[in-house]
């Protein structure tokens, strides 16, 4: 089968898939218990005020309608409004977005060259005192809790130290000022930046640095390598590009999976640092029964997660043209 | 030669980078020192303020940002707690003849700089009532019509008389027409008019508080500077000469406490406008430039019962429960003394309406005394023990079996709670109770479910046993004993959750709306929570303290009332310390 073929053949079933996800995630929420309104605990609301609410949200339409309406606003791109924000969810997802990209995909790039890098090291030198020690750390740094180790890490660089800001993404203080220039208020966002990337950076890099790592194991006993060394080349050249190469593929699946997964943020992070993000608006969304946005948030999720599922496999047949569709 | 010449480019480039990286790392350093600047107010906020939009806005967050811009008519004093006026010159004349009440506005100013006027005011009310907001129009329902008398003069004729009128009427706040005219016209001719009212978005609302919003960052803070046109400024109300003092706001996100009591430790914040948990206080005190203080709440937290069926149908099994459950030992351990007790559904701290002379259930018993006379009230009540929980010696025992008056034995029973992660304090009372009642022989079980489930299950479905709920934020006048206990209220998604039904209750709710004599209404209210006391519908458990802590470097003077230092007095009191 051609690449052109399997493009196609991928995006029909995506395409069906992404149906099956729209309505499994509509009666998802609407079959959990609770809506938004019961969520209103103020006793100033009477019934006849929380029915007038109800009908005019739409929530006591058939759900068939809902169903229909709720299609319908997907495709003409609004996705619906938030009953809490009041505005286009495709809005507040565009507001979110960019942010939860920047911090998570940045450390997602970052933590996965560390992991490459250290990763080809501890295999190159398996069974020594190094390669102990580096799977050990990454067993460790991987399997630590996310916001324990944030907020140590907050506690320490942010408040003993003071060398970073404790969350957020901004300095109100530089960014009400009119005579701040551009370069001042990158700085500002990446001196925000720091910490929550360095949190999630020495978290997830244990984890690339151990695919890595196994690739490595696995192709270094292939033939290809042991003629390598026969012809004389140089340790350091055999593993740069001969094995490390090879041994990457399991590590770009998982890089392209945790960069589609990326956009969801991870509510922890950004709840601990306070990060503008889609994490933390979904989870609110969610507990709040917020159908619109939630609905919508997850339905972009999937996309991107269905979309770089096409990506990678054609990347593979770049990567590896062993690997036929 | 160019070996040579690569290798000391390759130095200066380290150089450069060395430099480079230098430079960034001071610039963060120097951003990262702490500026003492009185003049600006540093508050956090633990979410986002979800809208602007003051008729949409359901959460605390925006409401607390929107009490700076947005007025009333009337406030409540911080130390007595009576309504003052505060849009208005003075409290409002009744006329008995017409039903109506006559509201003289005192000059003020829009933050753009043009006139409050009486218009404003009708413009309100009437978008109310056309609107059905919700929350607000339930109280301007029976306001019949309102007409501005002159610029600063309103009356409102009321169908009736109605006693919340005065206390919770005239507390919503006034929009400006010129604000809201324009969108209010064409989300009428929308086919969800209240949807689209509430789906308009407001960038910089347009109010007459002591500040005006400045700037926004989505996700990131609110600015705000000093409104020059505030009526208040210099002014004395309530014995307090009025600012604001302070000539910015500016509000940042803390999503979360932790890294909150490291910004106030720190210095990046004035004051954190969200619940400190206790276990933080100790810590909080020993920085010297902190202050922590501890404020009482109008807040109720109950468990309550299905009365619609057995086998909580029974007021004995009720009073037994409640003479079963160590309030005292709630408060001291699971609250750790951050709480009051409750003996009636009215907050003690509400001294005008609440009834002092109520029975308080096992107050001061030790366990086995609590046994012994919920076991004595059982007993009389025709319940049997296959093995009681009191033996022939008068020792407590552990029970089996319990048996209904009719012969049947007592089916398991459910205690819902909200989860541990959403409230740990109910949760863990959820827990304590259930074993409480099981010392009687009682098949008690504590379920936590996610909240939004669990009030379903209560509000909607009506399928429970018993659950444990509160609410954070009760207004100062009791008529929300009316709603929680009114039989009219039991239907779906009413706030009579129990279904209690007692027709001299509602005899008594009904009066307490129409009375308009002030001493009439207390004995009403205070009669009302004798007959829910004494049914026991709803057991009050406990009513937690505000904990909130402030960085007293750069501003003082706070304000301190029911609900906490977090108030409209404090924004417009603060002062900048000298610097």
């Amino acid at each position: 089968m051609n690449l052109r073929r399997l493009i196609i053949r991928r995006s029909t079933e995506i395409f069906f898939i992404f149906f099956v996800i729209l309505t499994i995630l509509f009666l998802l929420f609407r079959l959990a218990p609770g809506d938004p309104v019961s969520r209103m605990v103020d006793p100033s609301m009477t019934t006849e005020e929380a029915e007038h609410l109800i009908n005019q949200l739409g929530l006591d339409r058939p759900l068939w309608s809902q169903y229909l309406f709720y299609v319908k606003n997907f495709f003409t791109g609004t996705l619906g409004n938030s009953f809490h924000y009041g505005e286009p969810v495709a809005q507040i997802i565009g507001q979110r977005l960019p942010n939860t990209i920047l911090l998570f995909t940045t450390s997602i790039i970052i933590s996965c060259i560390i992991g490459i890098y250290f990763g080809k090291i501890a295999a190159w030198n398996k069974g020594k005192k190094l390669d102990v020690w580096m799977t050990i750390g990454a067993l460790v740094l991987h399997t630590l809790f996310l916001p324990w180790a944030a907020l140590i890490i907050i506690w320490i660089f942010g408040y003993k130290l003071g060398w970073f800001p404790l969350n957020g993404m901004l300095t109100p203080e530089i960014w009400i000022n009119p005579e701040t220039g551009i370069f001042a208020r990158f700085l500002d966002v990446l001196h925000h930046m720091f910490l929550p990337l360095f949190t999630l950076c020495i978290i997830h890099f244990g984890s690339y640095l151990l695919i890595m790592r196994s690739g490595m194991l696995e192709t270094l006993q292939e033939d290809y390598i042991l003629t390598a060394k026969a012809k004389g080349l140089s340790a350091i050249e055999i593993r740069n590009r001969h094995a490390a190469p090879n041994a990457s593929l399991p590590v770009v699946t998982s890089v392209g999976l945790s960069l589609a997964f990326s956009v969801n943020g991870g509510a922890l992070t950004e709840i601990v640092f306070s990060w503008p993000g889609l994490g933390r608006e979904l989870i609110f969304a969610v507990s709040n029964n917020d159908y619109p946005l939630a609905l919508g948030s997850f339905l972009f999720i999937s996309i991107v997660v269905l979309v770089a599922n096409l990506i990678i496999d054609i990347l593979y047949a770049y990567l590896d043209p062993r690997i036929k569709y | 030669m160019i070996i040579k010449m690569q290798i000391s480019s390759l130095k200066v480039r380290k150089k450069g980078i060395v430099i480079l990286l230098t430079l960034i790392f001071s610039s963060f350093l120097f951003s990262c020192t702490e500026k003492k600047d009185g003049t600006i107010l540093k508050i956090g906020i633990a979410e986002e303020p979800r809208t602007l939009n003051i008729w949409l806005a359901s959460d605390a967050n925006s409401r607390k940002v929107l009490s700076l811009m947005y007025q009333n008519l009337y406030v409540r004093d911080p130390v007595s707690l009576q309504l003052i006026p505060w849009l208005a010159e003075s409290m409002p004349l009744f006329e008995p003849e017409t039903v109506s009440y006559i509201v003289k506005l005192r000059p003020a100013k829009w933050s753009d700089g043009s006139d409050l006027t009486s218009d404003d005011v009708l413009f309100t009310i009437n978008l109310i009532k056309k609107f059905k907001i919700p929350r607000l129009y339930s109280k301007w329902k029976f306001v019949k019509k309102v007409e501005a008398l002159d610029s600063q003069t309103i009356r409102f004729y009321l169908q009736k008389p109605v006693a919340i009128f005065v206390t919770k009427s005239l507390s919503v706040p006034i929009v400006s027409r010129s604000e809201w005219a324009d969108v209010a016209k064409k989300s009428l001719t929308h086919e969800k008019p209240l949807t689209a009212l509430l789906n308009h978005k407001i960038k910089f609302p347009l109010g007459c508080g002591p500040f005006v919003l400045k700037q926004r960052r989505e996700g990131a803070y609110l600015y705000f500077e000093k409104n020059r046109f505030f009526f208040g400024e210099n002014k004395k109300i309530a014995g307090h000469i009025l600012g604001p003092f302070v000539e910015k706001i500016i509000f940042k996100i803390y999503s979360s406490a932790d890294v909150a009591i490291l910004a106030l430790k720190k210095g990046s914040l004035d004051y954190h406008w969200s619940d400190i948990p206790p276990g933080h206080i100790n810590g909080l005190k020993e920085s010297k430039h902190i202050q922590v203080f501890v404020s009482k709440k109008s807040a109720l937290y109950f468990m309550g019962f299905n009365v619609r069926h057995s086998p909580f149908s029974d007021a004995a099994l009720r009073k037994a429960v409640s003479i079963l459950i160590d309030k005292e030992f709630i408060i001291s351990r699971i609250l750790q003394g951050y709480a009051s007790d409750m003996t009636s559904i009215v907050p003690k701290g509400n001294k005008f309406w609440h009834n002092p002379q109520l029975p308080a259930y096992g107050h001061g018993l030790t366990k086995q005394q609590r046994i012994k006379k919920a076991y004595a009230i059982l007993t009389e009540n025709g319940y049997t023990w296959k093995s009681p929980p009191i033996n022939e010696q008068g020792e407590t025992t552990m029970p089996s079996l319990i048996r209904l008056p009719n012969g049947e034995p007592m089916q398991d029973f459910t205690i819902l709670t909200p989860p541990a992660d959403y409230d740990p304090h109910r949760a863990a009372s959820g827990t304590i109770i259930q074993e409480w009642l099981k010392d009687l022989g009682l098949p008690a079980h504590s379920r936590p479910m996610s909240f939004g489930a669990l009030l379903s299950q209560v509000k909607q479905r009506r399928e429970f046993d018993t659950f444990i709920l509160g609410y954070g934020k009760l207004s100062l006048d009791p008529d929300y004993l009316r709603s929680f206990f009114h039989s009219k209220n039991n239907k779906k998604r009413g706030w009579n959750m129990s279904g209690y039904h007692n027709p001299d209750f509602d005899v008594a709710a009904d009066a307490s709306v129409a009375a308009v004599n002030i001493g009439e209404r207390q004995k009403l209210i205070r009669r009302m929570q004798e007959m829910v006391m004494t049914d026991v519908p709803y057991i009050p458990l406990y009513n937690p303290m505000r904990i909130e802590a402030i960085n007293m470097n750069n501003v003082s003077g706070w304000i301190k009332m029911v609900g906490g230092i977090g108030n409209l007095w404090s924004i417009c009191m603060v002062k900048p310390k000298q610097i």
